[in-house]
């Protein structure tokens, strides 16, 4: 009995060693959940995600999203159709649900395809400076130079209407964000003594940068990119609206809207719905981006 | 094998800057016996941390040129290696502690694993061992084992100190560079890592570059002194010739402003002026312009290490006359 006492007791204070080690993730995680708009941002987040992974086991696309029932068109939310149905007798409802699988998809793949090139162009030239550096920020200064919607109509029209299209689109735009923002933090990074200390360790080149370059930036990183998925949404629903994106009747949020603008006075539901689910999901987004950025800045720690 | 673990000859390294060419190191010699500790003394801009750096052969480049000279490592020319050589030395053959140990460790790395980094790097080991061995290391530092697991943040700068030690010593290395370790630290701190890297290198019997503008720290630490100007050195010799019979009116214009325990009254004497401008030195010898006992031959030629006498050497035109001696020598 006095044994297992004693050996309970030893656990406790091993856990407690381990516990004072806190890694700066697991602090910004608790400093994070302190933040009421970035924890209701992240559970909105969270649902949205399972409901777009769901999306296609409770609903079947062709009956249920783009089959058309001229009987049942522009019915009022009611409890058969929550939010309603549109001019082709459609449920909005199982619409916009199901449309959460394209905004996630193209906001979260654009910003990850975008991270990918941007990080290595980035830190590339933020780390050998010179000839590389020039090439690489000055080629995207000229992508700065044009507005991204230009762009994204010009590959959607080269690459057709697709959602992978529109995906590769938005992802321009994004890599050149995040090349500058990589670059500006790998460049403060590189003159630390830290730097040298692991060279001087013997550390080859590629693995400084790595294992002691990156995972010093990643704060600065981390907060844009759940900004950045936040704009692409709106962009990518923007592009749809504007008829650039992706191609009616795949039940996009965008694309939604402007099914509904002729219908707007007669059937405001039409607009209403989709349009507070890109709000509420850019604004979750905001939030979490929000509280991330508070958690991460060191000068607002307690 | 020579009996030294490590020989620089004639080194020059440059900066070529945008605004013109820095002579950091201009024509450098010297060598550390086996299990000896070398200080490096200088002001600030003398050249000290380059030396050091190009010792592993890390001087920046861009703009730093290590222009000419050999740096004989155990044998091997270090400026001859290829990269991978390099990245073998690094770290397990010579390693380097660095000034500010609250810069020189990474933030978001504990402290076990980067000293584990070095030790999977260099002896081919499993992380896991890697990282058992660490706390083993941290414990001869004088650091509690289950602290492995913290970050830099959550030590003192003492503490972060010992770690960086840690790291440096973890591979057992011939030869330890310590750039001004004990620089950042306050006084009492210095003493306690000071008389734990004496006897860390006792017992592990590495030889030591110790980098310092504090003559104290060198009087208490090492076998040899080396006074470095401008990119050379001017006076080199053991502790016992360079303190006690000085030679170079620089080494005495540094004693001199430094205050004396027995006569707290007495004014400091500094040395006048500042250190010439490395992008733009005098054709003669360097400290010419601050020198009480300049003359025009001084102004002219660049005086050349010459053996004193045991093993003394001095870098000053002034003993051309057999009769000179410094005014230093004179009171003591």
């Amino acid at each position: 009995m006095e044994n297992k006492m004693e050996n309970s007791h030893e656990i406790t204070s091993a856990e407690l060693k381990q516990a004072k080690g806190r890694s700066l993730a697991q602090e910004t995680w608790r400093r994070m959940l302190k933040n009421k708009g970035a924890v209701i941002g992240m559970i909105f987040m969270i649902l949205l995600i399972i409901v777009a992974l769901l999306a296609e086991f409770i609903y079947n696309y062709d009956t249920d999203i783009v089959a058309q029932s001229a009987s049942s068109s522009f019915s009022a939310p009611s409890a058969a159709h929550i939010f309603g149905t549109d001019q082709f007798g459609r449920d909005i409802f199982a619409r916009v649900l199901y449309g959460a699988r394209y905004s996630l998809l193209i906001g979260c793949g654009s910003v990850a395809f975008g991270l990918l090139v941007g990080l290595l162009l980035g830190s590339l030239a933020g780390f050998y400076g010179g000839f590389i550096d020039n090439l690489v920020m000055r080629a995207n200064d000229i992508l700065y130079a044009i507005p991204n919607i230009l762009i994204a109509v010009v590959i959607v029209s080269l690459l057709g209407t697709t959602p992978l299209s529109l995906l590769l689109a938005l992802s321009i735009s994004a890599a050149s964000s995040f090349a500058r923002i990589a670059r500006a933090a790998v460049m403060q990074i590189r003159g630390q003594e830290y730097i040298e200390s692991a060279y001087a360790m013997g550390l080859p080149t590629w693995k400084v940068i790595l294992r002691h370059i990156i995972p010093n930036c990643l704060s600065p990183i981390i907060v844009q990119v759940t900004l950045a998925i936040g704009s692409n949404i709106i962009a990518a629903s923007s592009l749809s609206f504007l008829g650039v994106g992706v191609a009616p009747p795949m039940p996009e949020w965008g694309a939604m809207l402007s099914d509904s603008r002729q219908y707007i006075r007669s059937a405001p539901w039409m607009c209403i719905f989709p349009g507070l689910a890109i709000v509420v999901t850019v604004l979750a987004l905001n939030l979490m981006g929000d509280g991330l950025r508070d958690a991460l800045d060191p000068k607002l720690k307690k | 094998m020579s009996d030294n673990i490590l020989e620089i000859k004639d080194l020059v390294v440059h900066y070529e800057t945008d605004d013109g060419c820095v002579n950091a190191v201009n024509g450098l010699s010297f060598s550390i016996g086996r299990k000896k500790t070398l200080g490096l003394v200088g002001e600030t801009g003398a050249g000290k941390t380059t030396t050091a750096l190009s010792i592993l052969n890390l001087v920046p480049d861009p703009p730093g040129k290590i222009k000419s000279g050999s740096i004989l490592l155990d044998g091997r020319d270090v400026l001859q290696m290829t990269d991978k050589e390099l990245e073998e030395m690094r770290g397990n053959d010579v390693a380097m502690i660095f000034q500010d140990p609250m810069t020189a460790l990474n933030p978001v790395m504990t402290v076990g694993d980067q000293i584990a980094e070095s030790i999977e790097l260099h002896q081919h080991v499993s992380s896991k061992e890697a990282f058992e061995k660490a706390k083993e290391m941290l414990k001869m530092v004088g650091i509690a084992e289950s602290r492995a697991y913290d970050y830099p943040h959550q030590f003192s700068g003492g503490m972060r100190q010992r770690v960086v030690i840690a790291i440096a010593l973890t591979c057992k290395p011939k030869l330890l560079l310590s750039d001004e370790p004990t620089t950042a630290l306050d006084v009492t701190i210095q003493a306690q890592v000071l008389e734990l890297m004496k006897e860390l290198i006792r017992s592990q019997q590495m030889s030591m570059l110790l980098i310092t503008h504090d003559l104290g720290v060198v009087a208490e630490t090492c076998d040899d002194v080396a006074v470095m100007y401008a990119g050379k050195i001017v006076e080199i010799g053991t502790a016992d010739e360079v303190f006690n019979h000085t030679l170079h009116p620089y080494t005495e214009g540094l004693f001199n402003s430094l205050p004396n325990l027995r006569e707290r009254g007495e004014e400091l004497i500094p040395i006048k002026g500042l250190m010439p401008d490395p992008m733009n030195l005098p054709e003669g010898c360097a400290f010419a312009p601050r020198c009480p006992y300049a003359t025009e031959a001084c102004e002219k030629t660049q005086p050349e290490l010459t053996l004193m006498g045991g093993t003394h050497c001095v870098a000053c035109l002034a003993y051309r006359d057999a009769q000179f001696s410094l005014r230093r020598n004179h009171n003591g």
